[in-house]
């Protein structure tokens, strides 16, 4: 499990990395497991050193941040599907729930319940290339589990036409629609997160703890029965005939333009 | 009607519309006791003239170069509980403007930083020429803009409020509109005070009662009504904040902020 995501601190900074870069750094259950499991130690860390952790940058390695759930492998098991969907939900509020500022570090794709990772977080950077949104309902699914964290990040009328409209959007024009914080050159994403890593590291721990628990409570945050009920919602839309189908068709095509090339 | 002139603030009321402004120009507006004493009782003025129904809008505007540069750290630096008493105060300010029964509207020209922002993001309009710049930088202080959140969160929507209270950017005019913070952005001053006026002048023509019963239910929706969440909800903040005030991270981190300021300058 260690390998499937890592975790590194330096300079008051924890970086999580996703480590599946052959699938994307598709979601699986091992993936979004040892996800939660890395989130888990790191506020246990923070919790007993308020300096040690100022901050968290989450990451996905090689060319794409995070495909999204990885369903083809689970699409006939919904009991399995539920598991993972109520997993992936648990392990969001627990990113949310970190009393330190978060970061994404977007390149390539975040997409479904991948860019779902991205809207969890305090900040999200990425370049103007990227390929970001929630495609769910193009494939007959739900996209229940990032509804409630979309809605905090970008309000509820944009929230409602981004999820119905399904599809997926340029990194720039995720700036303008307030999906991602920052928007910088590729070459200079690094760059970009450096810098408010900076920043961020040099407030006290304490009033930032105190900000963020304070945005929580008043957002919403806070809310597990939220977070478990959309679990159910989704897993309970996605066993249904019509995902079933929609998921067939988008994996058979899939195969053939793969083995196409 | 004119309030005394040796005020840092001052006050004028013309038809239905009350002026408050803050008049420290050399001090960047900055909220020291003696500017907290003149404000409440500005803000008090103007929100009996409300109640009165003699007041439909209050324009709250800065005198110079800088709208208003947040507390004034001279007198935080020596004294801990001075700290606890200007985020009492500001918490208290943030509520009056959010729930007075008349139009506020901001007039911003340079920065509006920390409680300046937290003045802003309680008003019901803001208006702001290009020089104007809005933020949160107090973390680096060991302080919390927890005050200012009910009111930020219902204006700027939950994601922005998150972004600018969390990073402590300083963020320009145009960021601001498109974050909801700012509604116009004049291109200089002279266009800002006219813009000012056109506001002022049209929302004089609606209707008072329906003008103040809007506010009034806008406020109820987003949670800052006074009988609604807004008054529990700074009172938490303050509680929160106020720990933080009298705790040794506040203490060492505005000391050597200050210390270096003076070495800076």
């Amino acid at each position: 499990m260690e390998d499937l995501v890592q975790l590194s601190i330096a300079q008051g900074c924890a970086t999580i990395t996703l480590r599946r870069p052959d699938a994307r750094n598709a979601l699986d259950f091992p993936i979004i497991q040892a996800l939660a499991d890395a989130i888990a130690r790191t506020a246990k860390r923070i919790k007993e050193n308020s300096n040690e952790i100022r901050v968290v940058v989450l990451a996905g390695e090689g060319k794409s941040f995070c495909a999204g759930m990885d369903l083809k492998a689970v699409m006939h098991d919904p009991i399995q599907m539920g598991q993972m969907l109520r997993q992936l939900s648990m392990t969001l509020l627990a990113l949310r729930q970190l009393p330190v500022p978060t970061i994404a570090r977007v390149q390539g794709a975040a997409i479904g319940g991948g860019c779902g990772l991205i809207v969890v977080c305090d900040f999200a950077v990425t370049h103007p290339e990227a390929k970001l949104g929630y495609p769910e309902v193009d494939l007959g699914v739900c996209p229940a589990v990032v509804a409630p964290w979309l809605i905090k990040k970008i309000g509820a009328g944009p929230a409602r036409a981004m999820l119905l409209c399904g599809g997926t959007m340029k990194g720039d024009e995720g700036f303008t629609r307030g999906l991602v914080t920052h928007c910088s050159p590729i070459d200079q994403l690094d760059a970009t997160v450096a810098t408010l890593v900076a920043r961020l590291v040099t407030g006290g721990p304490h009033a930032l703890a105190c900000t963020k628990k304070m945005l929580n409570d008043l957002d919403g945050s806070n809310d597990e029965r939220i977070a478990i009920e959309a679990a159910e919602l989704s897993a309970k839309v996605i066993a249904g005939a019509e995902a079933q189908a929609h998921l067939s068709r988008h994996f058979s095509a899939h195969s053939r333009s793969n083995s196409e090339r | 009607m004119t309030s005394n002139e040796h005020s840092l603030v001052k006050t004028e009321s013309e038809g239905r519309s009350f002026t408050i402004t803050l008049n420290n120009p050399a001090m960047r507006n900055a909220l020291s006791t003696a500017m907290f004493d003149d404000l409440e009782d500005a803000i008090e003025r103007a929100t009996t003239s409300a109640q009165r129904d003699e007041t439909t809008v209050v324009i709250f505007r800065g005198m110079g170069k800088a709208f208003c540069s947040g507390f004034d750290l001279a007198e935080c630096v020596n004294d801990q509980t001075m700290l606890e008493q200007f985020v009492r105060r500001l918490g208290a300010i943030c509520s009056a403007l959010r729930t007075m029964p008349a139009i506020v509207i901001a007039q911003v020209e340079g920065p509006a930083l920390a409680g300046g922002c937290a003045i802003i993001a309680a008003c019901d309009i803001v208006l702001a020429s290009d020089s104007a710049s809005f933020g949160y930088p107090v973390h680096r202080i060991g302080i919390s803009p927890a005050v200012s959140l009910p009111t930020l969160m219902a204006t700027v929507g939950f994601g922005g409020a998150r972004q600018l209270a969390l990073s402590g950017e300083i963020i320009d005019a145009q960021r601001a509109k498109a974050l909801g913070l700012v509604h116009l952005v004049a291109c200089d001053e002279s266009a800002l005070e006219v813009q000012v006026s056109t506001l002022v002048k049209a929302l004089l023509l609606k209707g008072p009662q329906a003008l103040r019963a809007t506010k009034l239910w806008l406020n109820q929706i987003d949670g800052t009504s006074r009988e609604g969440f807004l008054g529990s909800r700074v009172d938490n903040a303050i509680d929160a904040t106020a720990e933080l005030c009298a705790g040794n991270e506040a203490l060492s981190m505005i000391k050597d902020f200050w210390n270096k300021r003076k070495g800076g300058s």
